[in-house]
């Protein structure tokens, strides 16, 4: 009681405008008038019975503001409605006592005041002025305000610009705390009086008879009963008005006819501190029943769904779940009437209509009428709210899960405002809908790309099937079309590829890419990623889009993996892998901390919404698992190929894993692996030693494979690649020691088949790996003797190598000068004989644009040519 | 001149009615024409077709339809009628009157535009006017406009009426009158219209050296006019690189000149993304075009361009893929010469059915050698190439058979090899063996390998530098 008695009081003062000094002053004050209150409900509650049901009803409210309770309001206001009594008198009657006491205060307020005018006391009569506004609020609940609070507070004005007027004329001026006190009752009454304009203006008309008038000007004028069936209970009162309660217990009467009166109300309020928003919802939800004409319901549902995302304001909080709901439902609502009445578009540039002064308007059939609003903020918004509570609700409850199954109203309201924007679109008279069509079908495409086919096909069934059922217009009946899921992305990717070129484009198109490669669609989404160029000016781009490209690469490089692309998986997840940040890189968690660099409690904050939800995650592990095993198949060969030779050993595939395979040799101990990279290190090692069972046998071992499809295949597939590279790696470490090898040992010890040895020997004697020749008759490896180089001989090669890359180097700087400049010269020595000593770079992630790494060199050349063109300007 | 996309009828879905060994379904499987037909003109079109009708693949009667169908918005209205009575059957049916009408509506239009070029194509053969042209093209106008009173009008009808013969399927005439527009037209576009038209009227009268000239002229106004739009001149790359199919394998001397340039970067890159089924004719002309290496320089060139095709058949494995491709994967990615061999069997059909390839078989039966022809000849080189360079010792009987030879054609086959190719290898009779001898390359001849061009080259920069 007493906790709900400060609330209350606390709110009411804000409103009289209190400033910070007087709180303390005012709580004293309070803790009076609780006791006061308290002794006296007791004893209403004697008195009679109903008045203190009222009583406690009408304290609940107060005490609860933010779980309105209809029904109990409705009995209420019915209850008053029936007595047939103004609102003013049965409050009266409710609260005698209290009143009574309360006018006393007031009067002596009053009183007070006029006192202190007459001697010019400024400083008391702005104490005073609190008070009686205090008083004033409480009386008459914040609404319905006593009369001779109006008259005073005229009076006072009155006077004050009476004292401002002489104080200018006066020489003397007042000494300076009455000054203070004077300007700022100026201000307060100023405002104060705005409100009670009305009050004041019949008072000044009326200056004697004002006081006598009986108080019933605030009844409300009973309504035509219409608008029936609505609700039951208010069938049989022949009101058809709603009054709602508000803060501070006054009750407000929602007609229709007062829509847009209050509608008006609720949104000048908007943005103000200490608006109750959760009050004015409860207003406009009332409000909504009422309203009959589209147009109504448009302003309602327009007002309520943004005040419901007022709620929640602040970056890190989320919208509550029902509120959330409510919102949903209200936005399904609001596009089920645009639907039901196309005449009626909202649209962000459309009219201001002033609902004061102009009836509603009321276009002619085929016309159309613009409301000023936007349906995409409300969906984008929608969407975010629901990503954001996904971001901090914990992945592993119950509650996560339920918040999923949101998902799926979220998909049919982007279906369906989708519907809307295109018929927007291909209506002419409709004006421009700006990037708003492209941007909800950029958020069908988020919610779309990363899902499984099956999922996107029971996500599009479910929203087709609650579309079609939910709504009986025609409109959107004809527009909606059965998508089919296995194109459902290529088909909303390729509008966004033809209707936008902003950065939706970009996002579409990595989205496009990730399904493919979902879909083990290696080449075609690789292919997409390279032609897309996105690689040169991703950096550019915001953070977002940064991740998703992360994500996208990732995921191209586990469909390669997927598809035993060993060297074109390793190259794709290198970038991401190698940095040693995964987490950050992909929006997964925010990584180990460095010691070095301190971040800002405000880049932690950025970095935590950027966060993807959990269901959104590739799993890390098994990207680890991946990459390792790619970089183990392409380096230990390498590495034994490279034998003991210093230059050689400077090509490195994947630092990182050399690094962690360091690492784990110089373990002394080395126990039983325990986790994927255990696995996969013990495995190199083995492979290393030739041993390729037990690297198979460790390789299989890991249990993230478990979740990939098909994952017996892929293991099937890792073994043959173990066994190959077991063998490449025998034979690079061994050679030395062999004069020749028989190619059917070869096949015993690597289980495979001879073709298939011979084969692998075959393409290691074309490409020069090894010094040796096949004999045919023997069936056997010859190695020749006597092609081991110097120290000297190797530092030749190598230095004869750098020198004709510098040269080719050199020439293609030139080339790119020349076509960017048209100079159009030395186009002939592109084909320079005996070129290539750049040696091909290993793993070539390369299309049809050449590759990825060869656009990080592209880039460092870049900036030499900028340099180069310098020079060249100052030669000329 | 013509440069819109042919409408193209529909050969590839001509039913197959199932009949018939499989060799011909080998050869449905792996024709091209359908794909290659967006890319050409109908006339040049109509050549495929008639090659078509010759291998019998199709039901006739359809490819007739077809070519009807093809040749229709052309003018070559007798020709026409002919058809019309072959489709139909009878020799002696009437002719409908739509064919006589638009007879002479063809006739009316050709004297027309007689009558509107004879001034200028007057001048051009007057001599005295001839000799006082300059090579600055804008001059010429001036004079010709001053001296002679031609107005631009007359310059295009010039085109027009270059567009009318080549309709006609006068292609000479055609030939010329474009020339003579070429001359005196500043239009650039035009100028490049009348390139095209002038390039297919040398294809069809089989003129090789002008088709090579008007080839490059293409190539260099693709290159160097700025194109609207990336895909445009991705296209115009894609219609210069078939129409060169036709000079790369029918003229010998045009073929290396015709294989850098589609080795060239953006051509290269052209195949990829747009025909990577020209990789095809690729493989096929690099092979056959390997044996006859002159200069040292050619042959770097040609290992070049054999490096550069591995590559690019492996990038395009998954895109592209036919019996021929796949040999050169089969031997030189996977070293798999028993698949290899397979192959090559594949290919040979394939070749046999191809328009363009089909030179390789008409030389065969001129030679009347026992190999098949000129291409399998070349991809046995290969092969055995391959092979030794891997094979220390190697059994003839064995070699024989990968080459699809007998013993004894083996044996000489492997003579000549050695004998070409200066293998150093030597053929242990008594054994029935070949041994090779792989010398290590030294050090010292690695080294000057790489650093041979370097001077050279460093010096045609820096000149091209301070330039």
């Amino acid at each position: 009681m007493a906790t709900s008695r400060f609330f209350h009081g606390g709110l009411s003062d804000s409103e009289s405008s209190s400033s910070e000094e007087d709180y303390s002053e005012e709580e004293e004050e309070l803790e009076e008038d609780v006791q006061n209150d308290s002794d006296e409900s007791e004893s209403t509650e004697d008195d009679d019975d109903d008045n203190s049901d009222d009583d406690d009803e009408e304290e609940e409210e107060l005490e609860d503001g933010n779980a309105p309770d209809s029904q109990k309001k409705n009995i209420f206001t019915r209850d008053v409605v029936d007595e047939e009594d103004s609102d003013e008198d049965g409050l009266r009657r409710i609260v005698k006592n209290k009143k009574d006491k309360r006018f006393e205060e007031i009067e002596t307020s009053i009183r007070l005041i006029e006192n202190a005018e007459k001697i010019n006391d400024w400083v008391v009569i702005s104490q005073e002025f609190d008070k009686l506004n205090k008083l004033a609020t409480k009386a008459g609940h914040g609404d319905v305000v006593p009369k001779p609070y109006i008259k005073a507070v005229a009076d006072l004005e009155d006077f004050m610009n009476e004292t401002l007027l002489k104080e200018k004329a006066a020489s003397k001026k007042m000494n300076a705390t009455n000054a203070k006190a004077l300007n700022s009752i100026k201000q307060r009454l100023k405002r104060n009086n705005r409100q009670h304009e009305q009050d004041i203006s019949q008072y000044r008309a009326d200056k004697e008879n004002y006081l006598l008038e009986p108080e019933v000007e605030d009844i409300p004028v009973p309504l035509k009963p219409t608008f029936e069936g609505v609700e039951p209970e208010r069938v049989d009162d022949d009101s058809g008005a709603y009054s709602v309660v508000t803060r501070g217990g006054k009750a407000v009467q929602l007609t229709k006819e007062s829509i847009f009166k209050h509608l008006k109300v609720i949104v000048e309020a908007r943005g103000k501190k200490n608006t109750d928003r959760t009050e004015q919802i409860r207003t406009m939800e009332k409000l909504l029943e009422l309203a009959q004409s589209p147009y109504q319901k448009i302003r309602v549902l327009v007002a309520l769904i943004s005040t419901r995302y007022d709620l929640s304001s602040g970056v890190l909080s989320y919208m509550a779940t029902d509120q959330w709901k409510a919102a949903e439902i209200e936005l399904n609502t609001l596009l089920q009437v645009l639907e039901e009445n196309p005449s009626w578009i909202i649209i962000e540039s459309g009219d201001e209509w002033d609902d004061d002064e102009k009836s509603p308007p009321t276009p002619a059939p085929g016309e159309i009428f613009k409301i000023s609003g936007s349906i995409i903020s409300f969906v984008d918004r929608l969407d975010d709210e629901l990503t954001k509570s996904l971001q901090n609700i914990d992945p592993h409850t119950t509650e996560y899960v339920e918040r999923l199954g949101d998902e799926a109203a979220l998909y049919k309201i982007i279906v369906r405002s989708q519907m809307y924007f295109e018929r927007l679109s291909s209506n002419k008279n409709a004006g421009t809908i700006g990037d708003s069509l492209n941007r909800t079908v950029m958020r069908r495409v988020e919610h779309l790309y990363y899902k499984p086919l099956a999922v996107i096909e029971t996500i599009e069934e479910a929203s087709y099937t609650l579309l079609t059922s939910e709504s009986s217009s025609d409109v959107l009946r004809s527009d909606l079309k059965k998508e089919n899921p296995a194109t459902i992305v290529q088909n909303l990717c390729s509008h966004l590829y033809k209707n936008d070129s902003t950065i939706l484009r970009t996002r579409a198109m990595l989205c496009h890419i990730y399904h493919l490669a979902l879909r083990e669609n290696f080449y075609k989404s690789r292919d997409m990623f390279l032609m897309s160029h996105l690689q040169e000016n991703i950096h550019n781009a915001d953070i977002t889009t940064q991740i998703l490209y992360n994500r996208t690469l990732v995921q191209v490089g586990l469909c390669a993996f997927r598809n035993s692309l060993i060297s074109e998986a390793q190259s794709c997840l290198q970038e991401i892998l190698g940095s040693g940040r995964v987490k950050e890189h992909l929006a997964q968690g925010v990584g180990p901390q460095s010691r070095y660099s301190t971040i800002t409690p405000e880049q932690e904050r950025l970095e935590k919404q950027r966060q993807l939800p959990f269901h959104m995650h590739i799993n890390l592990e098994l990207l680890e698992a991946a990459y390792l095993t790619c970089s183990m198949l392409l380096e230990i060969p390498a590495m034994a190929a490279a034998g003991s030779s210093p230059d050689m050993r400077k090509r490195v595939i994947s630092k990182t894993f050399r690094r962690m395979l360091e690492f784990h040799e110089r373990n002394v101990f080395p126990g039983p692996p325990e986790n994927t990279r255990d696995h996969v290190f013990q495995a190199a090692n083995a492979l290393a030693a030739g041993d390729w069972k037990k690297s198979c046998d460790l390789i299989q071992a890991i249990k993230i494979w478990d979740l990939l499809p098909n994952s017996e295949s892929l293991k099937q597939m890792l073994s043959v690649r173990i066994q190959e590279e077991g063998l490449r790696t025998y034979i690079f470490t061994y050679a030395p020691f062999y004069d020749a090898l028989s190619l059917t040992r070869l096949s015993e010890m690597f289980d495979l088949a001879e073709r298939k040895v011979s084969a692998l020997v075959s393409k290691m004697i074309a490409h020069d790996e090894i010094a040796a020749a096949l004999d045919q008759i023997n069936k056997s490896l010859v190695f020749r003797k006597g092609v081991e180089v110097s120290r000297l001989q190797t530092l030749a090669l190598a230095l004869s190598d750098k020198a004709s890359g510098l040269i080719e180097l050199n020439e293609r700087v030139f080339e790119q000068k020349a076509q960017s400049g048209a100079v159009g010269g030395l186009q002939e020595n592109t084909t320079r004989p005996g070129g290539g000593g750049r040696g091909k770079p290993r793993g070539e992630f390369s299309g049809n644009s050449g590759g990825n790494r060869g656009r990080g060199g592209g880039r460092g050349r870049g900036g030499r040519n900028v340099q180069f063109a310098g020079e060249r300007s100052s030669a000329k | 001149m013509s440069l819109e996309e042919p409408q193209v009828p529909a050969v590839a879905d001509a039913t197959s009615q199932a009949e018939g060994p499989s060799a011909i379904e080998t050869a449905r499987k792996y024709d091209l024409t359908p794909k290659i037909m967006p890319f050409l003109d109908r006339h040049l079109i109509f050549h495929l077709l008639a090659f078509l009708r010759d291998q019998q693949f199709y039901p006739a009667e359809e490819l007739l339809q077809n070519t009807y169908d093809l040749l229709e918005p052309t003018n070559m209205t007798d020709y026409l009628m002919d058809l019309w009575k072959q489709i139909h059957g009878k020799e002696d049916i009437d002719i409908p009157r739509e064919f006589l009408l638009k007879r002479e509506k063809v006739m009316q239009e050709w004297s027309a535009l007689q009558d509107e070029t004879t001034k200028i194509t007057g001048l051009l053969e007057n001599p005295d006017v001839v000799s006082n042209f300059r090579s600055d093209k804008m001059q010429n106008l001036q004079f010709l406009k001053d001296n002679h009173g031609v107005t631009d009008d007359m310059i295009d009808a010039l085109l027009r009426y270059g567009q009318a013969a080549y309709s006609r399927g006068s292609y000479d005439q055609a030939s010329d009158i474009l020339y003579s527009f070429r001359i005196l037209s500043t239009d650039s576009d035009k100028v490049n219209q009348a390139t095209w038209g002038k390039l297919a009227c040398e294809i069809l009268t089989v003129n090789w050296e002008g088709a090579m000239e008007e080839i490059q002229k293409i190539k260099e106004a693709i290159d160097t006019k700025p194109f609207l739009s990336p895909t445009a001149q991705l296209q115009q790359r894609t219609w210069l690189i078939h129409w060169a199919l036709f000079p790369l394998f029918n003229h010998e001397a045009a073929r290396d000149t015709i294989l850098e340039l589609f080795f060239s970067p953006n051509f290269i890159n052209t195949i990829q993304t747009s025909c990577p089924w020209v990789l095809r004719y690729l493989v096929a002309a690099v092979i056959t075009s390997k044996k006859n290496s002159g200069s040292s320089r050619a042959a770097a060139i040609q290992q070049k361009q054999f490096k550069d095709l591995v590559r690019v058949v492996r990038q395009e494995l998954y895109e592209y893929s036919d019996p021929i491709t796949e040999f050169i994967a089969a031997l030189h990615l996977d070293f798999d010469f028993e698949e290899a061999q397979k192959k090559l069997g594949e290919a040979e059909e394939v070749i046999r059915s191809d328009f363009f390839l089909q030179v390789f078989c008409a030389t065969e039966q001129s030679e009347g050698v026992e190999s098949k022809n000129a291409f399998v000849e070349s991809a046995r080189h290969l092969i055995s190439e391959a092979y030794c360079r891997i094979h220390q010792r190697i059994d003839i009987t064995d070699l024989s058979q990968r080459l699809n030879l007998s013993q004894e054609d083996g044996e000489k086959w492997i003579v000549n090899l050695i004998k070409d190719t200066r293998v150093d290898a030597k053929i242990d009779y008594k054994n029935g063996t070949v041994i090779m001898n792989h010398p290590p390359q030294s050090v010292y001849q690695q080294v000057i390998e790489k650093t041979k061009g370097g001077f050279f080259r460093t010096q045609v920069l820096h000149a091209a530098v301070t330039r």
